[in-house]
């Protein structure tokens, strides 16, 4: 196996990186989160990292294993994705495979589904193996709340509370500020009982690294992770400080980028724009 | 409310998923339902509710000769609110072809088992190909990823089957293999056949391809009895609706 994860005597840290939601863009947020999986990845298995997505919770929707696939194409790793739904073309060894990676990414899509099919495959074992032998877990949206004991889903239409695998204690909401409905159902489901949690903008993420607390990171000014906690029947929310996360222009982009600004340099100056 | 008999159509394989410009199974669903214009809801769900195989249901239930609709419960904000309200106003549901695991375990989490179960009560057809076959039964084999498995499926045929049965195929070994280990028995379906069962018994089996067979299974100690069905191609106009009777037999001894 590959990487400090799996050294015997010391314990493998165990890491998860929960994100409110994103994309594989080439938006500078979007690239900043890459960069963060690759950095993530790099730690556990050096100069070219396994890093894998789970699409499930889409239906493994070629939109976005195609993105995916994009978005880690040009950097030094060795992407793959697990389809559960597409095994029958692509028949794979799903535990050595899984077991195999440095990093295993979670998409979003529907909770409750994802949970369910991971179920039907066994999958979450697997997950929770990964996870102790320092794979680092990382997911946006569905892909973040399933690691928690709970989360606020819109698997069924409205948002309501919903189980996860529990690997983290306390609950998540994910697309925080983005989805004022989402955020008033996880405001009342922490007062009546949910376990105290965590809300992330889209663009906010939070990195467990072992025990204790997480660190809180954005890669979009203005996109917050906030600490939510019911404290004598008052729902508190309180935004937590956040590393900010720059986004690195790739240098192809660059080149574009240059040739673009000259082009439009020239059209301004030939009248053709404004 | 009607009290239309229990009928469940599992196909081997075809329909518009697999054979595209023959439509002699789809027709023929359409056709038990009884109605001018049915009504048809697809149930992609084996396939993660690909985009592109709901296009092509709605390309192959086209509005002129039913009302066609969908449920994707990997995007239940669109679509209808109700889905029990929605099955159960069909008069029939078409279950598309995937992975039989994942289909199980996503119908669970809905709770469209259970309504299933109500939609066959009431007389509204069942019928899928593939997955959409095996989900119907107690037991099924499934070769969808590696080696064939065997797994249990909704019950509501009190038998086993498998899809896409071929005479060389490793489905068949596999079948062969659990009926002798214990599996009940069954029913098996090549591409292009399909298994019409009314309440829960085989009623007839039908074809969109003349050499397509439908084959009835049994264990019987070590060795397994396997029954070719006489079964009707609904591509000949005039040829009546064949019983589901034995056409011909043959065991299969334990090395088989």
């Amino acid at each position: 196996m590959s990487g400090n994860g799996s050294l015997g005597a010391t314990t493998p840290v165990r890491r998860i990186l929960a994100l409110g939601g994103h994309e594989f863009s080439s938006q500078p947020p979007d690239r900043a989160v890459c960069e963060l999986l690759l950095r993530l990845a790099r730690e556990r298995g050096g100069e070219r990292p396994r890093i894998c997505i789970l699409p499930t919770a889409s239906g493994d929707t070629s939109e976005l294993i195609a993105s995916f696939y994009s978005a880690f194409a040009e950097r030094p790793c060795e992407p793959s994705d697990v389809s559960l739904f597409r095994l029958g073309r692509r028949p794979l060894a799903l535990r050595d495979h899984l077991l195999e990676q440095d990093l295993v990414y979670v998409g979003g899509g529907s909770l409750l589904n994802l949970l369910a099919v991971w179920e039907a495959h066994d999958i979450a074992s697997i997950l929770s193996l990964a996870w102790r032998q320092g794979i680092v877990l990382a997911g946006q949206s569905a892909g973040a709340m399933c690691w928690f004991e709970a989360g606020i889903t819109k698997s069924s239409g409205q948002p309501t509370a919903a189980a996860g695998l529990g690997l983290l204690g306390g609950s998540l909401c994910v697309h925080y500020n983005n989805e004022p409905d989402r955020r008033a159902a996880y405001l009342d489901a922490v007062g009546d009982g949910m376990p105290n949690g965590y809300g992330l903008d889209d663009y906010a993420g939070l990195l467990w690294e072992g025990e204790g607390t997480p660190s809180a990171l954005t890669a979009r000014r203005g996109a917050r992770a906030y600490r939510v906690s019911s404290r004598e029947g008052e729902v508190v929310e309180s935004p937590l400080p956040a590393r900010f996360l720059p986004a690195p222009a790739p240098a192809a982009l660059r080149e574009d980028i240059a040739e673009f600004r000259r082009i439009k340099t020239m059209r301004k100056r030939a009248g053709w724009l404004g | 409310m009607k009290t239309a008999p229990r009928q469940i159509v599992a196909f081997g394989g075809g329909g518009f998923s697999m054979e595209s410009g023959n439509p002699l199974l789809d027709d023929y669903v359409l056709g038990l339902t009884g109605a001018e214009r049915p009504r048809v809801c697809f149930l992609p769900s084996a396939s993660g509710d690909a985009d592109h195989y709901i296009v092509r249901f709605y390309r192959a239930f086209s509005a002129h000769r039913c009302e066609p609709s969908h449920i994707s419960l990997f995007r239940r904000e669109q679509g209808p609110g109700d889905l029990r309200r929605h099955l159960l106003s069909q008069d029939l549901i078409y279950v598309g072809g995937g992975s039989v695991v994942s289909l199980l375990g996503v119908w669970r989490a809905h709770g469209i088992d259970s309504i299933l179960r109500e939609a066959w009560e009431a007389g509204i057809v069942l019928c899928g190909l593939s997955a959409g076959s095996l989900c119907w039964f107690a037991e099924a084999v499934s070769g969808f990823h590696g080696e064939p498995k065997q797994l249990r499926g909704l019950g509501l045929l009190p038998f086993s089957n498998c899809v896409h049965y071929e005479r060389a195929g490793a489905r068949r070994q596999a079948y062969h293999r659990f009926l002798r280990e214990g599996m009940r028995g069954g029913y098996a379906a090549e591409d292009g056949a399909a298994l019409h069962f009314v309440g829960e018994e085989l009623s007839r089996v039908v074809a969109s391809r003349p050499q397509a067979r439908g084959y009835r299974l049994d264990a019987a100690g070590q060795r397994v009895v396997e029954m070719r069905i006489a079964t009707t191609f609904l591509g000949d106009r005039d040829a009546p609706l064949a019983a589901p009777l034995p056409e011909a037999l043959s065991t299969a001894p334990a090395a088989g």
